[in-house]
């Protein structure tokens, strides 16, 4: 699903942001990739959305090959990537179905589309009844949930969650990590970027530990060991 | 279709939002149609006035009053056979003679002189046009030969040149100035609109963002600001059009009382009315897009 194979990005002559990293995310797999700031976690994220290019090395995402992707190819594939941040990014002034359904807009689906599939990714993040409400009128842990709702629009095989709890508390937190661990059980392919140790302890699922640039650790069953 | 009419539904959208900035855009847009259009006003007015002058302007020829008829219908036969005379007219001496009285019916002096005489002191006329005024001095030239010396009196030809001249170099001044101007509003929409798409795309860089994100194609994430150009070109245009010809319709009348006739201005927009807008608005479509694609070029990354 997600392959790496001696990818190196570097940023300037003392900055790099990973270094000859190898690595193979299978269909389904629910990974996440621990490391303290700054040892290239992001970077591995905007690689795998077609956001950078590799300095070296070959990348390839759901049958795309990053390393050559056009320019033209890039909204395609994020079609197949599903994305959530820390920083939400909601439209303030669309509602939450807009804000679904903006993501359906403007890769040109019907009007009766969007009326079909919104209601379903609402469901699937518990927030059917909130469908008219604006984001300053949610919690941090609902917005969330509705940026999540958002990226499944598509049905994307694979989801890069970039510290998707960084804002949260504790009970939001573990909403949003049940929500995860569902859609991974449809058979999405989870990326679960994090610095939270609890919930990596807790999932008990493969780790990958990156420092430097460099992976340092990948365990199947792997704990928080930084 | 349903891209597109998504594209428009954000572009206006994007008007909306920036309201103030969007009709400072279409003012400064108006502006430099306007002066054009003044330029194309200039040039009608000067081809009418050049038109008027030359159609006032003749070469009359006042035969003696012992010239028979034969010695008249010659020299406008001979006069007839040059190809840039395009018309004679003949005026017996009777015919003079009303008009001078007509002419000067106020003037009891010159009345009484000519009750005094108590017969026809004046000769017949031919006026003679030509097809331009530099036509006038050869058909002066060809009457001065000897033979007919006796016979004519006087021959008289005022200088239009000059005042066509004069016409021509005011023109060209105020055709320079317009132009210019004209040029400057064109400088100042491109900056305009250069800014007012580098705010929008400043102000609505987490929509682009997102749009990126969840995989809008390029022309997606453009289009919108390619569609405000359109938008600008379009309502700049059409409101020019509209402002003009009613402008138009209130300076013709004062027109008319110079040149005669009917109304110049109106009648030359109407009937050019789809050529004028539709250059005016690729002209104006051009501009905005060139500005937009430089903004996006430059603050765009997709």
């Amino acid at each position: 699903m997600i392959s790496l194979k001696g990818v190196s990005k570097k940023y300037s002559k003392d900055s790099m942001g990973l270094e000859l990293v190898d690595l193979q995310i299978d269909p389904g797999e629910f990974v996440s990739v621990v490391g303290q700031s700054g040892t290239g976690k992001t970077t591995l994220v905007k690689l795998i959305i077609a956001e950078e290019k590799p300095t070296a090395g070959e990348i390839n995402v759901g049958g795309w090959d990053i390393t050559k992707i056009k320019s033209h190819e890039v909204p395609f594939l994020r079609r197949q990537i599903g994305v959530v941040f820390q920083d939400f990014k909601l439209l303030p002034k669309r509602t939450v179905y807009e804000n679904v359904a903006f993501a359906l807009e403007v890769a040109g689906e019907t009007h009766s589309r969007i009326a079909e599939v919104v209601p379903k990714v609402l469901d699937i993040v518990n927030l059917k009844n909130k469908g008219d409400r604006y984001p300053h009128q949610l919690s941090g842990g609902e917005q969330q949930r509705v940026v999540i709702a958002r990226s499944l629009v598509h049905r994307p095989k694979i989801l890069v969650a970039d510290e998707p709890t960084g804002n949260l508390d504790a009970v939001n937190t573990q909403e949003v990590m049940e929500i995860l661990k569902r859609i991974n059980e449809f058979g999405t392919t989870i990326l679960l970027v994090t610095h939270n140790k609890d919930i990596v302890n807790q999932l008990r699922r493969r780790v990958i530990t990156l420092h430097n640039g460099r992976i340092i650790a990948d365990e199947k069953e792997g704990k928080y060991r930084l | 279709m349903l891209a597109l009419i998504r594209i428009f539904k954000f572009a206006l959208q994007d008007i909306g939002r920036n309201l103030g900035l969007s009709f400072m855009t279409i003012l400064i847009l108006v502006l430099m149609l306007m002066s054009v259009n003044t330029l194309i006003i200039i040039n009608i007015l000067t081809s009418q006035a050049i038109t008027s002058v030359k159609g006032q302007i003749d070469v009359s020829v006042f035969f003696q009053p012992e010239a028979t008829d034969k010695n008249i219908e010659e020299i406008k036969s001979y006069l007839n056979a040059f190809p840039e005379v395009t018309e004679i007219t003949y005026l017996n001496k009777d015919q003079v003679l009303e008009n001078f009285k007509n002419l000067h019916k106020n003037n009891p002096d010159i009345m009484a002189s000519l009750e005094e005489l108590g017969e026809n002191p004046l000769g017949a006329t031919l006026i003679v046009k030509t097809r331009e005024p530099e036509d006038y001095t050869k058909i002066v030239a060809a009457l001065s030969l000897p033979e007919y010396e006796n016979l004519i009196e006087a021959k008289t030809f005022a200088d239009s040149e000059v005042a066509i001249q004069k016409i021509e170099k005011i023109t060209k001044q105020v055709e320079k100035f317009t132009a210019g101007v004209s040029a400057l509003f064109a400088l100042i929409a491109f900056l305009i609109i250069f800014n007012t798409i580098r705010v929008a795309i400043y102000t609505q860089r987490i929509e682009i963002s997102i749009k990126k994100l969840v995989g809008a194609s390029n022309w997606f994430v453009r289009g919108p600001y390619l569609a405000e150009s359109l938008v600008f070109a379009l309502v700049a245009v059409l409101f020019t059009a509209v402002f003009v010809g009613f402008a138009l319709k209130l300076i013709d009348p004062y027109l008319m009382i110079v040149f005669g006739g009917e109304p110049v201005l109106t009648n030359y927009y109407l009937s050019h009315i789809i050529l004028l807008t539709s250059v005016q608005f690729f002209g104006v479509l051009l501009l905005t897009m060139f500005s937009s694609m430089l903004a996006m070029r430059k603050h765009l990354r997709v």
